[in-house]
């Protein structure tokens, strides 16, 4: 497990962020091999072992947020949400109780408001 | 304590740092959530709070109005940052005191420093450095002591190994980080470490390289592959249709250059960049290779400036290459290897890359505040309150909602003071906000988990205040009103051939808030043949799950018959299994199978529960049998009271056996639930009458197991095993003397484990199986091969060749018919294992 230290080796955060971004792929270009069955496999066993990550694309951003690294697209400042993430926030322990163990890298945007 | 100062500071332009001098070892602190050494040189003011590093760092290009950075560069000038949040002007004094504040918080030991030696850049006159002084003591260090970097940097690597003998010799310090450069000569004059010359670009460093590999590289390739206008232009605009990209860009660039300091090209991949088209939206091929001479060709002018600026040192001191002992290298940018070798090879100056480039800087003022004595100024600053803070908080302990309002009153003189609050995950940060006496902050919270809030205050000088404030806790999705709990531990029947009988594995535990959802990846325990009428029972029961299942209420079952198979289902092949409860319970299984792909699934809510005839039947076969062994054995051992009991308990399940086969496999009325009702019952009543016996056999078992694998693990256990030994045996309290002879069970269950994890290793095991599946011989499916087999394994326990006979072991096992193994087996019940 991994609670108490924030100390995860780098490997185990390398293999976690390319996870995401197969896990990623299939989603966007399809998955004919249903190999999206295989990447939850991966994930299951890791949370198991305390290693899990949080996809935070869409959720809304601001300057206490901790957890995210973002870069700002844009010129406005406000009502910030994700609209590309480039790493996933890892994090360790039980989904009960979890540390963060990799900030998310983010772009966020101002939040389009539509105008119909 | 020690007289020392011990603690040193590298304030940088770009980034700074905090080192520790304990025991003759330096400790560079890391930010409270333990990721980076380094916080940047950035400050913010939005809304009511006041933000440093990261937090602000977001904010620094967009919104310069409310964030201040590079300021260093402005130390000692009468300039002052506007602050539009706060309607004033901040100096870059006042900005500096900030960062160091903040620096502080990286201590985790608990200490509070009154003194620190902070680093200062070779170029600093007496203003600027008296500028950082005075920083030093508006963050509260009574004592500030001054050093130059590229000294720092020297002591670092003087310190590193006690052989590097600077005696008598002079030498640069190369510092590129990631926004700035500075080069200086650094010689010992009189016994002392001199700054001699110094050059410096306050616009170049590793940041530059990753926007010049998107400039240069990315760009021009990307516009190869699609049709656009002004690419660049619209990347770099705030208002540009790709600004988004740009980000995106200069990260995979930079991770590019980090490959490439040991690869000789790196892949930039794209994929993941939503609607990645050109200008007439066409989709872009997206992975980009970029190879190192490419990469090298496009910084090779910005390092050979450095070069240059290097050079004007030497002639301006009327230096020789030959009279500089190295280059020491210093700063994040220095661990690409093509600037060290370019500058090695336009020097002629060896390169000295022995210390952390990252915080060489400061370690190296962290050795020289060892050396400093404490010696507190006084000054004219702030004191920190004596009275006492009392602070009465008000939240919602349990929510479900993504924020929680967290308000609190404070008693006391709160004039001064600051608070934060941050959660212990790392996720949030309030920031620094004024303390009042009445004070509210919105408290993000993480879905279905237990959030737990830090709240402190702080004086002006970041030094935490003593008050009565607790942890702040929050459940988000727990306990609430809305959601229900689970009244019973929800499991998974599965067959349990060492036991012959079933044994339950548990999905949902007691008190689980629903709706939940949980997975389980189970084998198949016997071959299901495409076409017959053999199926495997995915069964839910509710109730304890430490009972034996024919106890336990059963909830569903999902059926999967030889009939529905694409083709045969092999033993040990993979079933993933998953489970997802609603609010109102409806528990919907659905059973993946490995070996054909295909996917069962079914929902079953609380009422009708799911009982299939077919399956109720075979359970009261179970039980009936159960029964038999149970009378038979309580006779033998002259318990005539059990025996009468279980007697009356036969009664009744022959009258069960009987109105089961009256059901019709597709019964409608609600007789197949009565008759599970009392199966159930009749369970119950069994597992009661004898419970006690179990428990005392199991005891004994466990006694007798743990006797043997215990003198095993000693005789032929390796460290593992004997590991594996002691955490068995260290859990034995927690089930030695438990009424329920399950959990001894499956105690005993682990210590066969290990006994034949070693047993299969030790000769003589391996031995007396051969000479077990010799006398088998007869039966064996291949006379000819068993033959050749048996001579093998004569030979390998001649020649003690212990694997070999281990395979031929497993060969003549192969060979023993069909019939003959599973007498070995327990008769399937779920198919499951």
């Amino acid at each position: 497990m991994f609670t108490s230290s924030p100390e995860v080796p780098k490997w185990l955060l390398a293999l976690l962020n390319q996870l995401y971004e197969i896990e990623q792929k299939l989603l966007r270009h399809g998955d004919p091999a249903n190999a999206l069955r295989n990447v939850t496999k991966i994930k299951d066993n890791l949370e198991e072992s305390g290693l899990f990550y949080e996809d935070p694309m869409g959720q809304s951003f601001k300057e206490t947020r901790t957890d995210l690294e973002a870069t700002i697209s844009g010129s406005q400042t406000d009502n910030l949400v994700v609209v590309e993430v480039i790493k996933p926030i890892i994090r360790g322990g039980t989904r009960d109780f979890s540390r963060i163990v990799q900030k998310g890298i983010v772009v966020v945007e101002t939040k389009k408001v539509s105008t119909s | 304590m020690s007289s020392m100062i011990n603690y040193g500071i590298d304030l940088g332009t770009t980034n700074s740092l905090i080192a520790r001098f304990n025991k003759g070892q330096v400790e560079v602190f890391k930010n409270p959530t333990g990721f980076k050494e380094t916080l940047p040189s950035v400050v913010g003011f939005r809304s009511d709070r006041i933000m440093v590093g990261e937090q602000a760092r977001t904010y620094a290009e967009k919104d310069s109005k409310s964030v201040a950075s590079r300021f260093k560069r402005k130390m000692g000038t009468t300039e002052a940052i506007k602050i539009k949040a706060l309607n004033a002007a901040k100096t870059p004094v006042e900005l500096s005191a900030f960062v160091l504040k903040e620096l502080k918080t990286f201590i985790h030991t608990g200490d509070s420093p009154e003194a620190a030696v902070i680093t200062v850049p070779a170029s600093f006159d007496m203003v600027q450095a008296n500028a950082t002084k005075e920083a030093g003591h508006l963050a509260g260090f009574k004592q500030v002591v001054l050093l130059q970097e590229p000294i720092a940097a020297s002591l670092a690597y003087a310190n590193k190994d006690n052989s590097n003998d600077l005696k008598n010799s002079q030498w640069i310090v190369y510092d590129l980080g990631g926004g700035t450069f500075d080069v200086a000569l650094v010689k010992i004059v009189e016994g002392e470490l001199t700054v001699v010359d110094h050059e410096g670009d306050n616009y170049l460093g590793g940041s530059d390289f990753d926007a010049l590999i998107v400039e240069k590289l990315i760009v021009p390739e990307l516009k190869k592959r699609g049709s656009f206008g002004d690419l660049l232009g619209q990347l770099k605009s705030e208002t540009g249709k790709y600004n988004r990209l740009w980000a995106v860009l200069l990260h995979r660039a930079e991770e590019a250059k980090i490959e490439l300091s040991n690869r000789a090209s790196a892949e930039i991949d794209l994929s993941l960049v939503r609607d990645l088209v050109d200008d007439a939206g066409v989709p872009i091929e997206s992975i980009i290779t970029i190879t190192r001479s490419e990469f090298e060709a496009v910084i090779k002018d910005a390092i050979d400036a450095t070069a240059d600026m290097m050079r004007k040192i030497l002639t301006r001191n009327s230096l020789r290459a030959q009279d500089l002992r190295f280059v020491l290298m210093v700063g994040g940018a220095t661990y690409t290897p093509f600037v060290r070798k370019r500058i090695e090879e336009l020097m002629g100056i060896p390169i000295n890359t022995d210390i952390d480039p990252t915080n060489a800087i400061a370690v190296g003022a962290a050795y020289f505040a060892a050396t400093k004595e404490l010696k507190l100024e006084v000054t004219g600053g702030d004191v920190a309150p004596a009275g006492e803070i009392k602070v009465r908080a008000a939240y919602n302990r349990a929510s479900q909602e993504k924020e929680e309002l967290f308000s609190a009153r404070v008693e006391g003189d709160t004039g001064g003071l600051f608070y934060r609050i941050t959660r212990d995950d790392g996720a949030f940060d309030s920031g620094l906000k004024k303390l009042n006496a009445r004070i509210t902050e919105d408290l993000p919270l993480q879905e279905n988990a237990f959030n737990l809030f830090t709240f402190r205050i702080y004086d002006g000088k970041n030094n935490p205040v003593a008050a009565t404030v607790g942890s702040i806790q929050i459940a988000q999705g727990k306990y609430s009103v809305a959601g229900q709990l689970l009244p019973e531990d929800l499991s998974l029947v599965k067959d349990d051939p060492g036991a012959r009988d079933t044994r339950l594995d548990r999905v949902f535990e007691k008190n689980h808030v629903l709706p939940t959802k949980a997975k389980k990846a189970v084998e198949v325990g016997k071959t299901i043949i495409k076409d017959s009428d053999d199926e495997l029972r995915i069964m839910i029961v509710e109730g304890p799950a430490e009972n034996h299942p024919s106890t336990n209420k059963p909830v569903g079952v999902l059926l999967i018959s030889g009939r529905q198979l694409s083709r045969d289902l092999l033993k040990g092949t993979g079933v993933d299994l998953t489970f997802e409860m609603s609010e109102s319970r409806d528990l919907t299984v659905s059973a993946y199978l490995d070996g054909t792909g295909q996917e069962f699934s079914q929902v079953f809510d609380q009422k009708p529960r799911a009982v299939p005839v077919r399956t109720l039947a075979s359970e009261i076969q179970m039980l009936d049998a159960k029964l038999d062994a149970e009378q038979q054995e309580a006779t033998e051992n002259e318990n005539f009271e059990t025996a009468e009991d279980l007697k009356k308990l036969k009664g009744q399940v022959q009258e069960l056996v009987g109105e089961a086969a009256l059901l019709s496999i597709d019964d409608v009325t609600d007789d197949r639930f009565k008759l599970e009702d009392r199966k159930r019952k009749v369970a119950q009543e069994l597992n009661a009458l004898t419970a006690s016996k179990r428990v005392d056999k199991a005891r004994v078992e466990y006694a007798k197991a743990k006797r043997e694998v215990s003198n095993l693990v000693r005789e032929s256990g390796d460290d593992k095993e004997r590991h594996q030994l002691a955490e068995l045996l260290a859990r034995e309290h927690t089930f030695i003397n438990s009424s329920n002879p399950e959990r001894i069970q499956t105690a005993t269950l682990g210590l066969e484990r290990l006994r034949y994890q070693i047993l299969f290793r030790t000769p003589d095991f391996l031995v007396g199986m051969f000479q077990s599946l010799v006398e088998r011989r007869a039966g064996m499916n291949d006379q000819l091969q068993a033959k050749t087999l048996i001579e093998t394994g004569k030979r390998n326990i001649q020649s003690e060749a212990w694997e070999d006979l281990r395979a031929v072991n497993g060969r003549l096992w192969n060979l023993l018919p069909q019939t003959d193994k599973d007498s070995e087996e327990m008769k399937s019940f779920t198919g499951i294992v």
